[in-house]
């Protein structure tokens, strides 16, 4: 167990250095001068040549990866074009606030995706079935900015009770973690519902009934525990793309995370800050990964790392 | 009766008493708090709050004393000798004097350092101290409006003590002479000021000032109707009719200086003939842009520059629109209609700036033109701007100027003289004329502001016949706030000042 979790450590490393390469051919692929982006429409060629030279950007392309690589290897993620400010300080004052949000998200969408997903399972085809289905459909049709957009105009609008946006107390964190649920418990939603459906059917639980025991307790202890691997399975990946940070729903609620701070890096062209914050989502990524493998082993016996 | 009478005086001083906490919705977090690197105008008005200014601009065009007392210029106009406020230190003590002045007069000339804004202050030779508060500036060439230029954020010293402490990290630990002092930078979240106790002028009615950082317009928009802040910037255009119709919110939106335009090779293709881009202007219904895609957040232009910079005078010949006589034009100028003409636009950097866009094109397309509109992202789209003729594939192109302070100068000087030409400039259309550029330089030399103004009108002049842009619109600076605050400073820069406010 301990050598698979080391093991799979250790292939983070590949795994990031292939991000920061692809990441960092494409991101000077793309058209457009920093240092221009930063001396702003009236800056002098000379003085953008300045702070061209001050980027690092008037090296060849490989020296300014290994460069990059370099700073890497000491833990340095380099300095912000726009701010100056080390990447990983930048980083460091968004990301729990990001992880926040995230984890409000998804223990919200798990708290009614599952027991929806169940209930639909357990009564398929039936009028509670169909409304589980049509809600997750509507939960992922539904654009994010929209739904968000609705909830604050009813809820902080209209009826006052939450404020409409920024961070502080649990009522700001009420209307973003809701809209980014509803995407999220849908797709919980459907995965419960089919991988019960589908363990319902097996024949030990078939022996489980024809034993006498009770419905409740088939449900919960012989089917939900088998049919659990596809649902972390998906809550693992949901968990992992939020970390990445809902740009949208960040930007709606004007909540201060990595997504809204990648976007306008991207925008300004700021290298630094978009290799830093990407590499470091991949890392968080590759770790919430490996969390749900060990889930795995958790909950199912018959999976064993070695 | 006597003490009604009193009591009626006194409310109002007891109104506009201390305001504890101003909330200012904004949508972008700062980058850096060094004014001479700030290239942003919201933080460059940030800036002016933790600085002071060495002249304070009005709305109105007039200078008034801050960290400069006054200032002499010699007749040649080459040297300006500058005479420093007494009496005024830094928020953290540390003394206002000339070699603080000199010190950042030689950081701002300095090429190794980061000053995107340079060419603003590019006539500055050298400064030199003549006593403790009095500086002199020697310039390469005499620039009349560099009074109106010492009212920018560039400008302006940071204390001394703080560059020694914090070296080039200043600029995330500003300390200047203003009337606030900044108390918290949350990172993506808020910038909070706090008054400077120690400001050498008259003290500031709030307290507390927080930026809190919302992207999103319309966010901005419902945290000011839920009062969760107090100032919204930048409002949606689309929007603005609804807040206004709202009795608790008062919506400003001074013209800016900002113009909006659609350039035109002078130098390459279809648009060297004058005659084509005089037709390109009858063609376009700027009246209904503005009605229809803007929401009246902008007037369309009626001369080269914005109506609020000093130098602005309403031409007399006007291109009203008029599409058939735009082809008639056309058509005497042997234009070439089986051609497809080549269009730019960015997509997000001014307001509706693809929409406006598509106007032009469809409009042109209206009188037979046949037109290819491309989008870009602004880093993409600034990188194909300064090409140089040779290279560059510039035909019509979308493009905003905004002067950073109320002379038509960075206008007129900045958009259509020979050498502003990319890749020196970023006077895209690539207009040469002799006869402008003469003139021009006359204005720069004359100190009689009434015979600089009729030589900038006679320079508008010219320019506005030769046509080397699609003359648009001016835009107008959006600010939404709670009807409670009165005496809110909005300025046709984009800049607004809380600092002597009260509230209901």
């Amino acid at each position: 167990m301990i050598n698979f979790v080391l093991k799979r450590l250790l292939s983070i490393i590949p795994v990031l250095l292939g991000i920061s390469l692809l990441l960092f051919i494409m991101l000077r692929a793309l058209p457009g001068d920093p240092a221009q982006v930063l001396a702003g429409q009236m800056a002098s060629p000379a003085d953008v040549e300045v702070i061209r030279v001050q980027m690092g950007l008037d090296k060849p392309i490989h020296i300014q990866y290994a460069i990059f690589l370099n700073q890497l290897v000491h833990l340095n993620l380099g300095v912000s074009a726009r701010t100056q400010n080390p990447v990983i300080e930048e980083v460091w004052a968004r990301l729990p606030n990001t992880i926040l949000l995230a984890l409000s998200a998804i223990i919200l969408a798990c708290a009614f995706g599952i027991p929806a997903g169940i209930i639909a399972a357990v009564r398929p085809y039936s009028w509670v079935d169909y409304l589980v289905t049509i809600a997750s459909l509507i939960g992922i049709s539904m654009p994010v900015f929209w739904l968000g957009i609705m909830l604050m105009i009813v809820f902080a609008i209209n009826l006052q009770w939450l404020p409409a946006g920024g961070i502080g107390t649990w009522q700001h964190m009420v209307l973003p973690s809701v809209t980014l649920a509803a995407f999220v418990v849908a797709f919980i939603a459907r995965m419960t519902r089919s991988s019960m459906l589908e363990v319902l059917s097996q024949d030990y639980v078939t022996t489980a009934r024809s034993k006498g025991l009770k419905e409740k307790l088939i449900i919960v202890k012989h089917a939900l525990k088998n049919a659990l691997i596809p649902i972390i399975t998906v809550v693992g990946l949901q968990f992992g793309l939020l970390l990445g940070g809902a740009v949208l729903t960040e930007t709606v609620f004007a909540w201060p995370g990595i997504g809204r701070l990648i976007v306008d890096s991207i925008l300004a062209r700021d290298y630094a800050m978009i290799q830093g914050s990407i590499l470091i989502f991949g890392l968080l990524y590759t770790l919430v990964n490996l969390v749900v493998d060990l889930i795995y082993a958790l909950v199912d016996p018959r999976i064993r790392y070695e | 009766m006597a003490f009604a009478l009193m009591a009626f005086f006194m409310a109002p001083i007891a109104h506009s008493a201390q305001i504890k906490e101003l909330k200012i919705g904004i949508g972008v977090d700062a980058d850096t708090f060094n004014p001479q690197e700030q290239t942003t105008t919201l933080f460059q008005n940030m800036c002016d709050l933790i600085y002071d200014n060495l002249y304070y601009q009005d709305p109105k065009g007039n200078l008034h004393p801050r960290l400069l007392a006054g200032h002499t210029v010699s007749a040649d106009g080459l040297t300006w000798t500058l005479n420093l406020q007494k009496g005024v230190k830094f928020s953290d003590g540390s003394a206002y004097n000339a070699d603080v002045v000199k010190t950042t007069w030689d950081r701002i000339l300095d090429p190794k350092m980061r000053v995107p804004l340079r060419f603003a202050v590019s006539m500055v030779k050298d400064c030199v101290k003549v006593d403790d508060y009095t500086v002199k500036l020697n310039l390469k060439y005499p620039f009349a409006p560099l009074d109106a230029t010492l009212s920018m954020a560039l400008a302006v010293p940071i204390s001394p003590a703080a560059l020694a402490k914090y070296g080039e990290d200043v600029r995330q630990h500003p300390v200047g002479a203003g009337p606030y002092v900044l108390s918290k930078w949350v990172k993506g979240d808020r910038i909070e000021m706090t008054r400077n106790e120690n400001y050498w002028g008259k003290a500031p009615t709030v307290d507390k000032i927080i930026f809190k950082i919302i992207p999103e317009a319309t966010t901005r928009e419902a945290m000011l109707r839920t009062g969760e802040i107090d100032i919204c910037y930048k409002p949606l255009p689309s929007n603005v009719a609804s807040l206004k119709a709202l009795k608790n919110i008062t919506v400003e939106m001074p013209l800016d200086t900002r113009t909006i335009f659609m350039g035109l090779n002078c130098l390459k293709g279809a648009t060297t003939d004058k005659r084509v881009r005089q037709a390109f202007n009858y063609a376009i219904d700027k009246k209904a842009i503005v009605d229809r895609i803007l929401f009246n957040t902008a007037q369309p232009m009626d001369g080269p520059v914005s109506p609020m910079v000093f130098g602005y005078a309403k031409m007399d010949k006007q291109y009203d629109y008029d599409p058939k006589k735009a082809k008639a034009m056309l058509k005497e100028a042997n234009f070439d209609f089986s051609k497809t003409i080549q269009m730019r636009t960015p997509n997000g950097r001014y307001l509706f700036d693809k929409q406006v866009s598509e106007v032009v094109q469809a409009q042109l397309q209206a009188i037979g033109v046949k037109v290819e509109l491309r989008t870009y992202d602004w880093p993409t789209y600034v990188a194909g701007l300064l090409k140089p003729i040779e290279e560059t594939e510039l035909e019509v192109f979308l493009l905003g100027w905004g002067p950073l302070f109320l002379d038509a100068d960075m206008a007129l000087y900045g958009q259509f003289t020979t050498e502003v030409n990319p890749p020196k400039g970023l006077g895209s259309s690539f207009y040469t004329n002799p006869t402008y550029d003469a003139l021009m330089k006359e204005t720069r030399k004359e100190q009689d502001q009434g015979k600089r103004f009729e030589l900038l009108k006679q320079a508008s002049e010219i320019v506005w016949d030769d046509a080397p842009w699609i003359w648009l619109h001016v835009e107008k600076f959006v600010l939404a706030y709670s009807s409670k605050i009165k005496n809110l400073v909005v300025t046709p820069t984009e800049k607004f000042y809380p600092t002597y406010i009260t509230m209901e």
